[in-house]
């Protein structure tokens, strides 16, 4: 690709992702940005990146971004997860989610250190928990994504399944999209 | 894909770093029909080992032939271990999650002494016999190979066989014989005689000790094993498409290698005696090489690699012709060690683009006497002179690496390390604008020497803790108070590497006693813990002590007079002799030979891409 390079001492190829993975959830919607010296097609873009990326990472659709667009991780980011729960049924699964959510803040401990979330500001909309054709339970979540952190799917849902009487995590996590919030 | 990873997958959430586990790197390479299956195994992590550019020649070299898997195997931390063994999990190769017993050709690279007990953990997650001798028809043939297969008699009961030297031809040579064993259907037994017939292999069960510890061999093995050599490098291929791992790892680039050997002639230097002679790669292939790697694989830095790269006859014209080439790329070319001089400056200066860091130097001794004994082609003057070009140029930082310990050395040997990193610190601040001096910053990195086989120095003591500890202190206290960041090398660490590194047969008990007393991964300094060594001494009632701070008589037999590095024993005698006297020899890649009688007993010459520069 005809990458363009930043200027000053170290030079680097100008590319830049929008929010983090967590280890452990899958993206299905993950963008990045790549600055062009000259003009490609999108189409072509997509498929030359696919061709040089292992099997799985590769870019699905490209698309041109005007100049004076925000970069992805400016401002705020709405991001969709699914989560997979094995062993416990929608109802007490749903119920349990609810009380935490009205609870209105959620204390993590991760790697030692103990973080308070207000689920009312993550949590721009209800958790929707349901069953697919396999039997298996799944939660979706909006999460509000911002660059002073942001709640991890998966803590809030283990926190649920605890007080539900199914102690455990989720089976997958996936990110399905992820927005800028306007 | 096959059971292991079906196993290993769910583990993954629990473990720290998962990238470790996952294969799928881009250049990863998976083969569909195999018939001879080698794992690849550096002993450490996958952070560590990755980057080993052994491994990647190997990868490549067995990958290439018809019908051969390459795959990796690193050493998983504790966590993934510990989750392995309570799941009854066999450790599996990368590539194809086949259990690593199942793998015809287990070949362990050596890179470090401290890495030994990691072999262990790894033989012990695989499910393989720890002794060779335990070994039976259904299990892999265990290699060694790497820097330590020259003094192999400490591990050499682990392992089936150990291959000295350059094995990039070996490898055919090897998958043949296992081919040929199959097909034959020879015993185990027979395979490891038909194993000591190729060039460069040493099968430890073939050599058997006498009641004064000297090894004869039987059924037919040589009775001096002679490394292996590739005489021509610039004809022999690089690592063309590495793999690019997903985590950071300790060399996140892609390196070319320009030389081999280094025949300076420094009388400490294992790597130096052992890789001799001296051959290059030409200008035309250490570019397109660099080239190739960079398309290959997307990395933004090149690294051209060697014992030391500015000593390549055409250095400055492919440093050049790169940093040309990579103009407005974002692609940076990097040296990993410079001469003290004018040269290594102007070699920095072109690949820094403006970024200056640090620049590194080794000095190893602080009296021009020490440095004379240890061959070490500095001057002070030089030292100075570079110092004064390097902060003209704009360097702030400058990384100096000395050694405490080196035969004959005195306690104003050690006390005028301060005196001359203080020197370097006044040139440097005095050729700096008045702002800028507070920054101005000299790193000093004091290691502990570590007499190894092989070198003139091969006959001599290690210092005592207590006495390396003294002389630290020592050394401590004549460094200039501001400016200067000292670190040491830990003397546990070094006194254990002593032991591994000096040591014979005996040590293979001590070693597997102190695995099991819990020693593993004590290449991390926060791992390494003297204790478990410590038990393992007493339960094997070895004193450890006398092995590592006992000289040997110069006309004793060594632990390693089997083990061949080309070297005539009168060469290092001779070096040795000069060392006490406090002579110099020359370079003879630029001066005249000193016969170490590498070139006449390998049949092979120094090969430059063209005239080296003197000094």
């Amino acid at each position: 690709m005809p990458y363009a390079v930043s200027h000053g001492f170290s030079p680097r190829m100008r590319i830049a992702f929008g929010p983090a993975l967590p280890v452990g959830t899958a993206g299905e919607r993950e963008q990045f940005d790549l600055w062009l010296t000259k003009y490609v097609p999108a189409k072509d873009a997509v498929t030359m990146l696919a061709a040089a990326t292992p099997e799985g990472l590769g870019p699905r659709e490209a698309g041109f971004v005007g100049g004076k667009e925000p970069s992805l991780t400016a401002g705020t980011s709405l991001a969709e997860y699914d989560l997979v729960c094995e062993e416990v049924g929608p109802e007490p699964l749903g119920e349990a989610l609810g009380t935490l959510v009205r609870a209105g803040g959620l204390v993590v401990e991760h790697k030692g250190k103990k973080k308070v979330f207000d689920l009312t500001r993550c949590l721009p909309k209800e958790p929707r928990v349901s069953v697919a054709e396999d039997g298996a339970t799944h939660v979706a979540l909006t999460i509000r994504i911002g660059p002073e952190g942001s709640l991890r799917p998966e803590m809030l849902v283990t926190e649920a399944l605890a007080a539900a009487g199914f102690p455990g995590a989720p089976k997958t996590v996936t990110r399905t999209d992820i927005v800028q919030e306007d | 894909m096959a059971e292991g990873w079906e196993r290993i997958e769910p583990l993954l959430l629990g473990v720290e770093r998962p990238a470790r586990y996952i294969d799928r790197e881009w250049n990863a390479a998976h083969r569909d029909v195999v018939d001879v299956r080698v794992a690849l195994a550096y002993p450490d992590t996958y952070e560590i080992g990755q980057a080993n550019q052994a491994i990647a020649i190997l990868y490549e070299r067995f990958g290439g032939l018809e019908g051969v898997a390459a795959e990796r195997v690193f050493v998983p931390w504790k966590d993934m271990a510990a989750a392995l063994r309570h799941d009854g999990i066999a450790l599996p190769t990368l590539e194809s999650g086949t259990a690593v017993r199942e793998c015809d050709v287990v070949g362990i690279t050596l890179p470090y002494e401290l890495t030994y007990t990691n072999v262990l953990e790894l033989l012990d997650l695989a499910g393989i016999p720890l002794r060779a001798s335990d070994r039976g028809e259904g299990d892999p043939l265990v290699i060694a190979g790497g820097p330590c297969a020259f003094n192999p008699e400490p591990v050499a009961a682990f392992f089936d066989a150990v291959f000295l030297g350059e094995a990039e031809y070996a490898a055919r040579e090897i998958v043949e014989l296992v081919r040929s064993v199959r097909a034959d259907g020879l015993t185990r037994r027979e395979a490891l005689v038909a194993l000591a017939g190729v060039p460069g292999v040493y099968v430890p069960s073939l050599y058997v000790a006498g009641e004064d510890g000297k090894l004869t061999a039987i059924e037919g093995a040589p009775k001096i094993v002679l490394k292996r050599i590739v005489g021509d490098l610039d004809s022999a291929p690089g690592i063309a498409c590495p793999v690019v791992p997903y985590m950071d790892v300790v060399h996140d680039r892609a390196t070319v290698e320009v030389l081999r050997g280094c025949t300076r002639g420094c009388r400490f230097c294992h790597a130096g005696m052992v890789y001799r002679p001296v051959r290059e790669r030409s200008a035309d292939t250490v570019v397109a090489a660099a080239v190739e790697a960079l398309r290959c694989t997307g990395h933004d830095e090149v690294s051209l690699t060697s014992l030391s790269t500015t000593d390549h006859s055409r250095i400055a014209e492919i440093v050049r012709r790169l940093v040309r080439r990579f103009e407005g790329t974002g692609v940076s070319v990097s040296l990993p060690s410079l001469r003290a001089d004018a040269f290594g400056v102007e070699m920095a200066s072109l690949v820094s683009r403006g970024k200056k860091s640090g620049l590194t130097f080794a000095p190893e001794a602080g009296t021009q006497r020490l440095r004379d004994v240890i061959n070490k082609n500095v001057t002070e003057e030089a030292l100075i002179e570079t110092v004064t070009s390097a902060f003209q140029a704009g360097w702030r930082r400058v990384k100096l690496y000395f050694m405490v310990g080196l035969p004959t050395e005195t306690d104003e040997d050690v006390v005028a390390i301060g005196a001359l990193v203080g020197r370097v610190l006044d040139t440097a601040r005095a050729v700096v604008p008045a702002k800028e001096r507070g920054g101005v910053k000299v790193a000093v990195s004091v290691s502990t020497f570590v007499p190894k086989a092989h070198t003139p120095f091969q006959w001599e003591a290690q210092l005592t803790r207590a006495e390396i500890s003294r002389r630290q202190g020592l050394l401590r206290a004549a460094m200039p108070k501001k400016g200067v960041d000292l670190s040491w090398h830990d003397p546990e660490t070094s006194f254990l590497e002593g032991v591994l590194a000096r040591g014979g047969r005996q040590l293979a008990d001590v070693i597997e006693t102190a695995w099991r007393e819990g020693a593993v991964l004590d290449a991390w300094s926060e791992e390494f813990s003297p204790a478990p060594w410590q038990r393992a001494f007493t339960a094997e009632s070895l004193d450890a002590e006398s092995v590592a701070t006992a000289g040997f008589d110069v006309d004793a037999p060594l632990p390693w007079d089997h083990i061949s590095a080309g070297l005539d024993a009168g060469f290092l005698r001779e070096e040795r002799a000069k060392a006490l006297a406090g002579e110099v020899s020359e370079d003879c890649s630029v001066g005249a030979c000193s016969a170490c009688g590498v070139c006449d007993g390998l049949s092979v010459e120094v090969r430059t891409a063209g005239e080296r520069r003197g000094g």
